[in-house]
């Protein structure tokens, strides 16, 4: 085991950032809510058994809600944040693949610049997890190239042999990882988030059955299943809609984004009472169309990362690889 | 880095009552170089708001022509940002960010006849192109419009109906006229029935969505190409650029892809109109 330089590391980041990492919660917690994604006390908190936290990376990297501007007499100025260094570590490659999506959607957004700027992402793979099928959607091929085409500084990867392999996937790894005083790394350049061979072949073939399914019975089943309660919306590492929200009162003075919901009524909804999204069926379809269509051809990236938290947090149990498996 | 969501203030030089419910607003970016800069096509939006009351989509109305000068926002009074807008006088200051959208190309109208077609409040869109037409910008053969409305105070623009006359063939109906209108009276659908329109036409529709299933299907009946249809959809937004997702229809985002679309694109679309 070469376990000490990774404590080696997480020590030289501890002097200079707050850390960030999967961590058991509780024994008692229903299965798949054990672990969450918390502030480091001690570095033995860190869950290293590549078990996919329940909260994700978002809450982090969007918050729920975030201040744009202040309004000083009656004009909008933007707000100075204090943006934290945060080292967010032992985020896994399918977290790591939202990141990226987020890097894509973000690339022009001034706040998401600013947080992402004092931010160190360290990376880390058990390998494939036992439970690894359970969270397929699209095909990960862990072995070729991915590294090269998800965004990290620092990446960790124990071996078949228990040993652990250390990646530097920019400058500013690499300069980390020179000053915690490791010299066994390999660099890996920044290939663009699609592969040089085009988009996922199965990305698209996905897509192209989710544009045609509009008159498939999956969407009335669904109508009569889903709550429309947004939990997996909340859950999703890769949902990003936002509202943007005015508040001028006594406590508060402000422009904000805050997450938005496409389950809820009022997403749609415009000045003469008319709603695009005006049924259950409308909604949920929207949802996958996002992920499944929308995202893809803007970015060409697959919008679910096949993390499986929606899965875990729906309440009456709608499955998106069973969806796009009756597509 | 630049922050897309920072708004400019501009001053309102000055305020007209269009209609009943509806002022014409004519605004300048306080910054100079701003509006000298500021450029927009017929059918752009802008994104205009109060701090503290929020910001919403604004038909940009008046000439691209002028846009170095002012631009002009007929603004409906519907809910909490309109109606305070509309308590706004001249000098009073709004925050604006934009031009969005594509707005119409109008390259794509050349040399064929054009049908405007609007419905009530939605009309708002079509006064750049008629503006733009009317200062030579275009080269369409004929210009014609057809506006229905409600009734006589609904109408907006009215001031101007004899410019637009000079050039172009304006057609007027309304649905509840008082008794003292001389006009049409029916539904803008009943308009075009009886009107000679020829299939090589390009038309642009702009208004409440239950006109626009009617009129297309009036339009197709006409043997209009669903290429040469054009319309803009009204959605919720807040971004304006293709982010937030409020807008999204199938593949395309309202504020970004559209307001202005084909027909023959977004008719395979559920419940686009
Ligand atoms: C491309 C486009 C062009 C438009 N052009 C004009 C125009 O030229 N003149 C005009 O009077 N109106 C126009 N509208 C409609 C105008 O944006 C709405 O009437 C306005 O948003 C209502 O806001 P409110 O706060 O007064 O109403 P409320 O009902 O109080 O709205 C509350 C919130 O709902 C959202 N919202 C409600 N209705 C709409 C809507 N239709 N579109 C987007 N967001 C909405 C807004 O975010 C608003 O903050 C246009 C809309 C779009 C999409
Ligand atoms: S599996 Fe569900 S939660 Fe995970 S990325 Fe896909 S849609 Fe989002
Ligand atoms: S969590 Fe399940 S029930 Fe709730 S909105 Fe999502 S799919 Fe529907
Ligand atoms: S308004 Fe945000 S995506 Fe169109």
């Amino acid at each position: 085991m070469n376990d000490q330089q990774l404590i080696k590391l997480l020590n030289k980041l501890a002097e200079s950032y707050f850390l960030l990492a999967p961590q058991k919660l509780d024994d008692n917690l229903l299965p798949g809510y054990e672990y969450g994604i918390r502030e480091v006390k001690n570095l033995e908190e860190i869950d290293w058994s590549g078990a996919m936290p329940y909260g994700s990376w978002k809450e982090v990297l969007l918050p729920y809600h975030e201040r744009l501007f202040d309004i000083q007499k009656g004009r909008l100025v933007e707000t100075k944040t204090k943006y934290p260094p945060i080292a967010c570590l032992a985020m896994n490659i399918l977290d790591l693949k939202a990141l990226t999506l987020f890097e894509q959607v973000f690339a022009n957004d001034l706040y998401y610049q600013k947080r992402r700027r004092p931010m160190l992402i360290v990376g880390y793979s058990t390998g494939l997890p036992s439970d690894y099928k359970k969270y397929k959607v699209f095909s990960h091929n862990y072995e070729e190239n991915v590294l090269e085409h998800v965004i990290f500084d620092i990446f960790v990867s124990r071996q078949k042999n228990g040993r652990l392999k250390f990646y530097s996937g920019s400058e500013k790894g690499q300069l980390t990882l020179d000053q915690a005083g490791l010299t066994d790394y390999n660099n890996i350049e920044f290939a663009g988030p699609v592969a040089e061979s085009g988009p996922d072949k199965t990305l698209l073939s996905i897509m192209a059955k989710m544009e045609k399914s509009a008159n498939k019975k999956i969407w009335d089943e669904l109508d009569k299943r889903c709550l429309a309660c947004g939990k997996c919306v909340i859950a999703c590492p890769t949902c990003f809609c936002f509202d943007l929200e005015d508040r001028d009162n006594s406590a508060e003075q402000s422009r904000s984004r805050r997450w938005g919901v496409c389950f809820y009524n009022d997403f749609s909804l415009v000045a003469d009472g008319r709603k695009e999204l005006d049924t259950v069926k409308k909604k949920i379809f929207f949802w996958y169309y996002h992920k499944l269509v929308r995202i893809p051809k803007q970015y060409s990236l697959p919008g679910c990362v096949g993390c499986g938290r929606c899965i875990k947090a729906c309440p009456v149990g709608i499955n998106i690889n069973e969806t796009i498996k009756a597509l | 880095m630049f922050n897309i969501y920072q708004t400019q203030s501009a001053k309102i030089i000055s305020v007209d009552f269009e209609s009943v419910d509806t002022k014409l607003l004519r605004l300048k970016f306080l910054d100079r170089t701003r509006q000298r800069e500021f450029d927009f096509l017929p059918g752009q939006f802008v994104q205009i708001g109060l701090p503290g009351w929020g910001e919403c989509p604004i038909s940009l109305a008046s000439s691209s022509t002028q846009a170095k000068n002012y631009f002009e926002l007929a603004i409906r009074g519907v809910g909490k940002l309109t109606n305070r807008l509309l308590e706004l006088e001249k000098g009073d200051l709004v925050e604006v960010r934009g031009p969005y959208g594509n707005g119409f190309d109008v390259d794509l109208f050349k040399d064929k006849p054009l049908l405007l077609i609007g419905g009530g409040c939605g009309f708002v869109p079509l006064r750049p192109l008629i503006n733009d037409y009317l200062a030579g910008q275009m080269s369409n053969t004929v210009l014609q419009i057809f506006y229905g409305c409600q009734n006589e105070e609904n109408l907006l623009f009215k001031k101007e109906y004899h410019l637009w006359n000079r050039r172009a063939e304006l057609n007027v109906i309304l649905e509840k006229p008082s008794s003292k209108w001389a006009g049409q009276k029916g539904l803008i659908t009943d308009l075009l029935k009886n009107w000679k329109i020829t299939a090589d036409s390009v038309a642009v529709i702009v208004g409440p969505p239950v006109m626009y299933r009617f009129v297309i299907s009036e339009l197709k009946k006409k043997k209009v190409q669903e290429e040469n249809i054009y319309l803009s959809l009204e959605r919720r937004m807040y971004c304006g650029l293709g982010v937030c997702q409020h807008c999204a229809i199938g593949p395309y985002y309202v504020c970004q892809d559209g307001p202005v679309f084909r027909w023959a694109d977004i008719k395979g679309i559920g419940g686009v109109i």
